[in-house]
């Protein structure tokens, strides 16, 4: 701890004391009108102007040996002390040191003025950060923020100890929000419930909107000094209900665990409602706030799974995902060729279904939209890697078990039905050589990592290539509990979740 | 640092133009001052809100021209760039992001997508119906209301000063949490407090915040609360909707009119971000007209008047000693979808980037402020007609329906200044004031947020 030369009467300008530092600029206080104005310094005193940075260095005096910045020379010199190194303390000297005061350096201040300077430099200094500097110091129990740190650590001893309480044991910083939780509060109706005593039906009667009964004025409480309440003329609380007073104690106002909506749709089958929960189950992915495609995605399959008429629909959506030029051999694809988010630019080939309106007649002066697609992917593979998978991997998650057999017969009814093998999943961008698209689709390699294979794989091995029929089922009875459809159509890479992890990592690998 | 400037600055992001909605990228390019978005390197330079905004313009318009294949590749991407736990920029656009797949969904063609809607997988956005304690807290979280709370207050109680009889009708969102703050200034009025008659709108919409408890017991507290304060309240619900304008309110005040017109009881008329749920102009008048009741339908339908200016005439005929109107300051009203998408995004980021300010992630509170803010994103995107109630517009618009109606702007006290600089102090450090005309407008990092101004008849 530097010395603190508090008695060596400001020799120097820097060595001005910071215990006084308070009583030129108090912290901001409600009632400064009481107060008279803070720096009415001696006239005959030397005006000193420092500019910002002099004014906030903290460090300006350096020590060689081992770079410890000090405030005032006079630490600095103490300091050195510890080394060895020649110091010299300014002596107290005999002649009357001439006094300073030091005027704030943002000119639009009042304190900017000379007339109001203030009579010490951590006064000006303090006063400066708290003006016009950031608060850089937040109290962590109440959020309220400081720019200077010893406002900081006052407040912060005292802080939670001027409160206002409610006998409910809430605290309050502010006088507001106090009153208004005050006013709400159980308590409140339980303390006047004391000192209360009418009858309770008296209210009901009351609040009844379209009340024929007549909602004369009730004297409430004759031995209490409050007014009794009046209520408005009959006529007029036609269709209204007015509560002109107060009992129900012990009513309280609980609130009900909100249970989260559940879904029921009538008309769809298992397999939708298991898609669905599937997607609303995965949080063992950690993703209580799923993607939004997860349930595009596992809707639309479900929706396939519900109307086998609509299988075309979703054999289309297939074929689209697959690349036009590449349509077969799922292992040298799959190992050479990114595809994984390939687009289908077939005309038809619309997850939407509008068939036939395919061209893209929307016009953009600036960056056409693939273009804002490719960066966007560039951006999206560097920045997110989680949601991607996420939502695809939401799709496979493990559905309920009644949804369970709709699944499996519907997958192998999907292998039977086609011979599709790549399922690319995913945009129309033009597929070769959208590298941006490649990096979307391929992530972070530490994406495909082991930490979630189970769900992620499944999404993913849509895009990566097709499997036997035979491996598919098998893979949708482990562990996933009837992982869904499309999914199945990739299970020996994202299967089950065990099995098919190393080819879908060395397909990443190769590929990203 | 809180900013208190006397002249507003320039509107950083406007919509230029009603119809060219395809605007060249560039000529909107906002310059926000919010920190910290593209500060990481993997976003390089492309990956700011003006990207994402652009994205989900593009994506309007592929809805909108039914070009579902483009569309369904934007919001891939956009589901890619924007995780809904990610940070304020890509929770906004993730909210937009949903909001335009339960658009696409409604529109008939799409099958998937409507089959996803109907499952309503994890679209639906969940609104926590609050307890009155948890709102009443929930309100003070940020300025945001009571900013409007604190600047009515004290307009109310200077306007007041002297009567003894106050009847308020208080129409706002937030359910009656201004109401103590008032009692609790008005019981200590300097000649005794008046006696209070408190009407509120019963509510019969669902729009958040929404409250788990009956007006009636609500109303009940508040009895209960002033007579602790030893004032005399009365109060009253009257059940009326903002979807026709609170037609059975004005009936009813203009009936008590007729009743207490020569007590000299003073009428106050404070509306909270309320009044913006009232069909305007843009809403086809057709269903409105056939849908509604409004107050006179001759009037009505010979003229092309909207509600909402007929409701701003309504109460300026009861000859209120003051009105109090504070909404958000933002416009929400163009037919055109991706003209109100911009303007919803180039708004709602406020909610976003402040909510870290305060919120720690994951909290439950963090969680039903988001619902909210996604509800409105939801509600202006996703839907039409008389389901779009968020019907926001700019401060000089309702200046100018006010003074239509036959009102006057009056001046905030500078005690409604001061004490809003010291309650602005204590919140995070982007909140300012702003004085534009005789109107406050409560800032975020320098972008309007909500404005209040009071009223009174003009002569």
């Amino acid at each position: 701890m530097p010395v603190d030369l508090e008695n060596s009467s400001t020799a120097s300008g820097e060595a001005s004391v910071s215990s006084t530092g308070n009583q030129n600029a108090p912290p901001k206080s409600t009632n400064k009108k009481k107060r008279s104005l803070p720096g009415t310094p001696d006239p005959d005193a030397e005006v000193i102007a420092l500019s910002p940075k002099t004014l906030l260095a903290t460090n300006r005096f350096v020590c060689e040996i081992c770079n410890k910045g000090f405030q005032r020379d006079q630490n600095l010199q103490l300091h050195r002390r510890g080394h060895n190194l020649p110091w010299k303390l300014r002596q107290r000297s005999n002649k009357e040191v001439k006094k300073r005061v030091y005027v704030c350096p943002e000119k639009s201040c009042v304190h900017h003025d000379p007339t109001r300077a203030l009579g010490d430099l951590t006064g000006i200094k303090k006063h400066f950060c708290r003006k016009h500097g950031e608060k850089k110091w937040k109290c962590d129990k109440c959020s309220k923020k400081y720019a200077v740190q010893s406002d900081y650590k006052a407040h912060s001893k005292v802080c939670g100890t001027k409160e206002y309480k409610c006998d409910c044991g809430a605290v309050f910083s502010r006088r507001d929000s106090f009153i208004t939780h005050r006013a709400f509060c159980d308590m409140l109706t339980k303390e006047s419930a004391k000192v209360q005593s009418e009858e309770p039906n008296l209210i009901e009667g009351m609040v009844k909107p379209n009340t024929e009964s007549d909602p004369k004025v009730q004297p409430v409480d004759s031995s209490t000094s409050t007014p009794p309440t009046a209520v408005l003329a009959p006529a007029l609380t036609k269709s209204t209900a007015a509560v002109s007073s107060s009992v129900s104690p012990g009513q309280s106002s609980e609130m009900p665990e909100n249970s989260p909506q559940v879904v029921e749709e009538a008309p769809l089958s298992a397999a939708l409602n298991g898609s669905c929960s599937s997607s609303s189950s995965s949080s063992g992915t950690g993703t209580k706030s799923s993607s939004v495609f997860a349930s595009l995605f596992a809707s639309s399959t479900a929706s396939a799974t519900l109307q086998p008429s609509q299988t075309p629909v979703l054999t289309d959506l297939m074929r689209a995902m697959a690349p036009p030029e590449r349509p077969t051999d799922v292992g040298s694809s799959s190992s050479t060729d990114p595809i994984a988010l390939c687009l289908s630019t077939n005309p038809g080939s619309s997850i939407f279904g509008s068939g036939g309106q395919e061209p893209r007649q929307y016009s953009q002066p600036a960056m056409s939209a693939t273009a804002l697609l490719q960066k966007a992917a560039q951006m999206g593979a560097a920045a997110s890697n989680a949601t991607l998978l996420r939502g695809f991997g939401i799709v496979s998650s493990s559905s309920s078990a009644s949804a369970h057999e709709d699944s499996v017969r519907w997958s192998e009814r999907s292998f039977e039905s086609d011979n599709v093998s790549l399922p690319g999943l995913g945009l129309g961008l033009p597929c070769e050589g959208s590298s941006g698209l490649k990096e979307l689709m391929m992530g972070t390699p530490s994406v495909f990592g082991p930490n979630k294979p189970t769900l992620d794989f499944l999404g993913l091995g849509m895009a990566a290539g097709g499997a036997t029929p035979g491996v598919g089922r098998s893979a949708l009875v482990p562990p996933a509990g009837g992982a869904l459809d499309v999914a199945a159509r990739a299970a020996s890479l994202g299967g089950g979740g065990g099995g098919g992890g190393e080819i879908a990592g060395k397909d990443i690998g190769t590929s990203s | 640092m809180m900013q208190f400037t006397e002249t507003p600055p320039p509107p950083l992001h406007q919509i230029s133009s009603f119809s060219n909605f395809t605007m060249n990228k560039n000529q909107i390019h906002r310059t926000r001052p919010w920190p910290g978005f593209p500060s990481s390197k993997s976003f390089a330079s492309f990956g700011d809100a003006n990207c994402m905004e652009q994205l989900l313009v593009h994506c309007a318009n592929a809805i909108e021209s039914n070009d579902a294949t483009l569309a369904q590749q934007i919001l891939w991407v956009l589901n890619n760039i924007a995780p809904p736990d990610g940070d304020s920029n890509q929770r906004l656009t993730c909210a937009f992001l949903r909001a335009l797949i339960t658009r696409a969904a409604k529109s008939g063609t799409c099958k998937m997508l409507a089959a996803m809607a109907n499952a309503h997988c994890n679209l639906v956005v969940h609104n926590h119906k609050f307890s009155v304690i948890e709102l009443a807290s929930f309100v003070d979280l940020t300025p945001w209301h009571r900013f409007g709370f604190t600047a009515a207050n004290a307009a109310i109680l200077e306007a007041v000063d002297g009567c003894s009889v106050v009847h308020i009708v208080d129409l706002s969102l937030t359910h009656c949490m201004q109401i103590p703050t008032l009692i609790d200034a008005i019981a200590n009025r300097f000649e005794g407090p008046p006696r209070l008659k408190l009407t509120v709108a019963g509510a019969t919409e669902d729009v958040p915040p929404m409250l788990d408890l009956s007006y009636e017991e609500l109303g009940t507290k508040l009895v209960n609360f002033a007579r602790s304060r030893n004032v005399m309240l009365e109060f009253r619900v009257i059940p009326s909707s903002y979807a026709d304008g609170f037609a059975s309110l004005i009936e009813q005040m203009r009936v008590q009119q007729l009743v207490y017109a020569e007590s000299g009881e003073a009428l106050v008329i404070n509306c909270h971000m309320m009044l913006h749920y009232i069909p305007e102009e843009t809403l086809n008048p057709s269903t409105t007209f056939s849908s509604l009741n409004p107050y006179s339908l001759e009037y009505y339908s010979s003229t092309s008047i909207s509600l909402r200016s007929m409701f701003l005439k309504a109460i300026r005929s009861l000859e209120p000693t003051i009105v109090v109107l504070v909404d958000e300051d933002a416009d929400l009203t163009a037919n055109n979808l991706v003209c109100r998408l911009r303007s919803a995004f180039n708004y709602l980021w406020i909610p976003y980037d402040l909510v870290d300010t305060f919120l720690p992630r994951g909290s439950k509170q963090r969680e039903w402020y988001e619902a909210a803010v996604c509800w409105k994103v939801e509600n202006v995107i996703a839907h039409e007609g008389l389901q779009r109630v968020e019907r926001l517009e700019p401060k000089s618009r309702w200046v100018q329906r006010m003074r239509n109606a036959n009102f006057r702007g009056i001046t905030f006290g500078e005690e409604a200044v001061s004490e809003l600089k010291t309650m602005l102090d204590e919140h995070a450090a982007g909140w300012g004031l702003k004085k534009e005309e005789d109107d406050l407008v409560l800032t975020w990092k320098g972008h309007n947020a909500v404005f209040a101004s009071a009223w009174v008849p003009a002569a």
